[in-house]
Parts: structure tokens; C-alpha cells; sequence
């Protein structure tokens, strides 16, 4: 069909509900498919629109390969992207909700370490007693390397970490923790405290479009507004 | 291939003042490059995943790759090697190919005799390089810390300005805070005593997140106690900028840092002992002295220089003593080195 949008939408938890509802406010109904866990949806009477339903950091290099032409993802995970994919996709609109902060953490019982000049003293530290680096566990390593080598840390290894980051320092997988929290209660949970410097992003769920189908879009998204 | 020729000529002069040579590996680890460099470095690297999973790199630098040769006990001590480097770096007119003809002496045992031989090698090599006038820069990273430890401000500022002085933009932002006498740390300090006092009853040696309490309580303790204000910042940022700007000939260079020293009320003996600088006078070369210089490369200790043909740069080396053991030697390793890059010649 010409003219066709495919729109691509987180597939779980609240930032799914939450991105069918930014469509249901605007009178736009999102149609799931009959079988209930198809990936696929549509919206009522607009044929020329198609949902996809994918992971969220799937979206955003599905906006990059020109599969989807626009999706509703975390700002996280846009900025945590290589540089030649994030070129490729415009941020159309920042959502009210989804709101997450990427933070640096420590354990609690790091009393003397309270700032990231703090950190940078300890990393130097670490080094130069033991000879070995300061591992910070991450889910978001480009992320987590800009901030710090803006902050003058040098001293550090990453440790590439997929789930239950919180746990790292505790299990000698790491010493700190760089993570995403919206309340803070799983770092707090797990004995872990966010430097007072410590704030690498503060996240929210955007609209983003594939920068190549911005003609395309213009008229459903003047729809939107 | 003129500079076949050209490179055969250099290592005849590298042999002649006995250097042996040293075919250190092109793949090297990753991660044991990541461990002495830091994760910033990954992204010079050229990296690739071997069938096993593990990620190697094309050797970013002979200096290192010939040390990591040194230790594995397969080379001698005074080196030189032929070959190429690869790195990445933001220049997109830079090459990623470097070729390089190189000495290093590793577990140099008299420093000021072994700068002057890595430079006279090298200035001999050069001078096969049909170029024009040859001009040398030097300067010397341990003048500046000699400075920093004679000014009279905390420890704590005092070890962050030496650990950043190799990076110019960081170390800028560190003046400019000191100026305003605004500790990085000025975020109030919770002194969370309570905490502090139940710690104190726990066993000494228990380990959170790889740090023992005894370690965190010592830093904690030492924090309070170390000033985190003071008012001399403005005066000492003015001492650093105004040495960080000389930049003198040679023969004028003590009576420079003479001057500087009593105009700053400084006592006058603490630049003394720079003999592998002093040693260049014996050079029939202009030589430069500049103390903003050689910062870099993180690894240089002492002296650092380069050698220019016009306005070409064509060798640059110096002093790393810190390297070796920083590649896991078990004790200090002193060593002194410097290559020719043949991609400027």
C-alpha cells in the first residue's frame, strides 16, 4: 500500500500500555489481533497504519534500518546508541512518562566516597595498590564512558552487564554499578547509594521518527498534535 | 621504494650503537591493553573477536607491544624494532597505519646516561633524513611535579593536578576550580557519623564491593580532616599558568627557572637535578625548552622531546618509567625510548 506507516511500539509492561494509551488519547484506537499474542496490531479506521510490537531498544535500530518509520522508545536508549545510528533518527517528541534516571551508584558502606571526585580518587587508588582497575558494571557502557572520562575518572574497566546490574558489587563481579532507576528503590534494596554528582541522563519515553520518512510523516503527525 | 632505503639506513645506526632487534607481536589482548590504558583507549583501538570469543587488537603501539616482549622474557633490554602500528584516531586525514623505527632501553639503569643515548641515537638516525633544519623540543613532566609539591595546598589537590597534567582540557577545568577555591567535593559532606561509629565496631577486614572497611573508614577519617577550602588557590593557579608558559632556549633555561623561582617566593634548589636536560647543551642542535609539552601520552615520566625537520614533526620519545609495571612487572622497570614515524617523512 503507498503511503504506509509502520509504527513500532515497546511489546511489554507499562511503557506498552502506557504507548497505546498516547494513540487512544489522540482517538486513535490501537486494534490488538485476534490472537492474543500476535506481535502485530493496527489502528481503526486508519488501514494505512501498521503496529508493531518489538523490544525497546529494538525500536530504535529498526527506526535506523528504515523498517519502522516512527516508534515510541526510551531516550536511554537512543542516546546509548552508536553515533551513525542515532544520525539516522529525530527525537519528535519527549512523552510524560517512562521517566528513568541513568545514575552512578556505589555501596552504601562506601562512606567516604559521596561525590565523583570521590570516585576518581578511590579508581586512582585501586590502581595504584593493587594494580587492577575499578569495574563498573553496565547496561550502558558509551553512556557510562562519556560521563566519566568527562568527569576526569580514568581509572576504571566496564563490565558489560544485561540484568540484575544491582547485584555486581556484591558478588565480586564489580565494585560500582551504573544503572537506570525511576524510584530508586531497587538500588536502595540492594544496599546501593547514588553519588550526589552521579546523574548521567535523566530518561524519558520519546516519540522519535526515522529522519529519511519525515515527508511521509507530516500529515499524521500534524494529526497528533 | 625510497623509503626502504631510507629505513635500512636507520636501523644500520640503531645496530651500530647497539641496539638489538625485537619483533614484538602484532595481536595483542584487549582487555590486558584496556587493564593499563583505560576503557577510553578501546576506542583507538583496532579490534576484532578471535574464533574462541576473545577480543584481540593490532598492536596500538610498538612501545608497549615491545614491553609486553620485554616481559615475557624474550628480548634484551636495549631494543629496537621495525614495523607498523595501528590505531584510530579522530583525525579523518590521519592514517591508521603507522610505520615506525624505534629504540627503547628497558631497565635503564643510569637515566641521565640513557636519555642522552636514545636522543643521540635518534638524532643520528634523523640526520639520514635529507630535511630541513633540525630543531628539538624538550621538556620534563618531573620539573612539573617537583613544582606542585613544593606549593602549599592540600595533598588532595596536590595528586589530582599531577595525575591530570597529561590531560590539558581536565586540568584547565581543575585550575579554574582551585581559582575560585571551590573544592570538586564542595557538594555538602555529609559526615554520617552514626554509620561511621557502628563500621568502627565491625570486623576491620570485611570487604564491600572490593574495598575493606579499614580502607574506607582511613579515607573517610582522612577527608574530614583534610582542608576543603583554603585561600591561596588564585595565587597558586597564577605560579602553575606562569610555568606551564616558559618556553626558552636551552642555554637560558636556568636562569629562567631561577627568576621563576624567586619571583614566586619559592625556595631556589627545587628544580634541581634535570641532568638529562642539562645534557643537551652538549647537542650541536637548537633545543627548545618547554614546560607545557608531552602531555599526551600518559605514560611519560620524565624527560620528553621531539624532533622536528622544518616544521615537520619526525621523532618524538622520552622517559616511562611506570610503564613496565603497569604491564604487570613485579618491580619498577625504568625505561627510556623514542621512535622515528616515518609517515611524516
Amino acid at each position: 500500500m503507498k503511503n504506509l506507516i509502520t509504527i513500532g511500539l515497546p511489546s511489554k509492561g507499562r511503557l506498552k500500555e502506557k504507548a497505546v494509551a498516547f494513540f487512544s488519547d489522540r482517538d486513535l484506537k490501537v486494534l490488538q489481533s485476534k490472537k492474543k499474542r500476535n506481535y502485530f496490531a493496527t489502528i481503526e479506521n486508519k488501514p494505512n497504519i501498521k503496529i508493531i510490537y518489538l523490544h525497546a531498544k529494538e525500536i530504535i535500530q529498526r527506526l535506523g534500518d528504515g523498517t519502522l518509520d516512527m516508534g515510541i522508545s526510551g531516550l536511554d536508549l537512543l542516546n546509548e546508541s552508536e553515533k551513525n545510528l542515532r544520525d539516522k533518527i529525530n527525537i519528535k517528541q519527549k512523552l510524560n512518562f517512562g521517566e528513568a534516571n541513568l545514575v552512578v551508584a556505589v555501596p552504601d558502606d562506601w562512606i567516604d566516597v559521596q561525590t565523583v571526585a570521590d570516585l576518581e580518587e578511590v579508581a586512582f587508588d585501586i590502581r595504584s595498590k593493587r594494580n587492577t582497575r575499578l569495574r563498573v558494571a553496565t547496561k550502558y557502557p558509551n553512556l557510562t564512558n562519556n560521563f566519566l572520562i568527562s568527569k576526569g575518572v580514568t581509572q576504571y574497566k566496564l563490565i558489560s552487564s544485561l540484568g540484575a546490574t544491582e547485584t555486581y558489587p556484591f558478588i565480586g563481579s564489580s565494585e560500582i554499578i551504573t544503572d537506570i532507576t525511576s524510584t530508586g528503590k531497587t538500588l536502595e534494596d540492594n544496599n546501593l547509594r547514588v553519588l550526589k554528582d552521579g546523574m548521567i541522563l535523566k530518561s524519558t519515553a520519546c516519540l522519535f521518527i526515522a529522519k529519511k520518512k519525515a515527508t511521509k510523516l507530516e500529515s499524521f503527525l500534524n494529526s497528533l498534535d | 621504494m625510497k623509503s626502504k632505503k631510507l629505513s635500512e639506513q636507520i636501523v644500520k645506526t640503531f645496530k651500530n650503537n647497539g641496539f638489538v632487534l625485537s619483533e614484538p607481536d602484532v595481536l595483542l589482548d584487549s582487555e590486558y591493553i584496556i587493564q593499563r590504558s583505560g576503557e577510553n583507549f578501546r576506542r583507538s583501538m583496532l579490534t576484532f573477536e578471535n574464533e574462541d570469543g576473545k577480543v584481540m587488537c593490532l598492536r596500538p603501539d610498538l612501545t608497549v607491544a615491545s614491553c609486553i616482549k620485554f616481559l615475557e622474557k624474550k628480548t634484551k633490554s636495549k631494543i629496537y624494532y621495525s614495523g607498523q602500528a595501528y590505531r584510530r584516531v579522530n583525525k579523518k586525514s590521519s592514517d591508521l597505519i603507522n610505520d615506525q623505527l624505534g629504540i627503547e632501553i628497558l631497565g635503564s639503569k643510569n637515566q641521565p646516561q640513557d636519555d642522552f643515548k636514545v636522543i643521540k641515537t635518534i638524532l643520528n638516525s634523523a640526520k639520514k633524513i635529507k630535511g630541513k633544519k633540525i630543531q628539538i623540543k624538550v621538556g620534563d613532566i618531573s620539573l612539573f611535579k617537583k613544582l606542585i609539591n613544593s606549593l602549599d595546598m592540600p595533598e588532595r589537590w596536590k595528586l589530582r593536578l599531577i595525575r591530570h597534567f597529561w590531560r590539558p582540557k581536565y586540568f584547565e577545568e581543575l585550575l579554574k576550580r582551585l581559582e575560585k577555591n571551590s573544592d570538586i567535593d564542595s557538594v555538602t559532606f555529609d559526615t554520617d557519623k552514626k554509620r561511621f561509629y557502628e563500621m568502627k565496631k565491625m570486623n576491620q577486614d570485611k570487604v564491600v564491593a572490593g574495598r575493606s572497611i579499614i580502607e574506607i573508614l582511613k579515607r573517610f577519617e582522612k577527608k574530614i580532616k583534610d582542608p576543603r577550602s583554603f585561600n591561596e588557590g588564585k595565587k597558586i593557579v597564577k605560579i602553575i599558568r606562569s610555568f606551564l608558559k616558559i618556553n626558552c632556549h636551552l642555554s637560558k633555561l636556568d636562569e629562567i627557572l631561577l627568576d621563576f623561582a624567586i619571583k614566586n617566593n619559592l625556595k631556589k634548589n627545587i628544580f634541581k637535578e634535570f641532568k638529562s636536560i642539562q645534557n643537551l647543551k652538549k647537542l650541536n642542535y637548537e633545543v627548545k625548552f618547554i614546560t607545557n609539552f608531552g602531555r599526551d601520552i600518559e605514560y611519560y615520566t620524565g624527560i620528553v622531546f621531539e624532533i622536528f625537520s622544518g616544521t615537520k614533526e619526525i621523532a618524538r620519545g622520552g622517559r616511562y618509567d611506570d610503564l613496565l609495571k603497569s604491564l604487570g612487572a613485579k618491580k619498577n622497570i625504568p625505561a627510556v625510548g623514542a621512535a622515528i614515524n616515518l609517515n611524516n617523512i
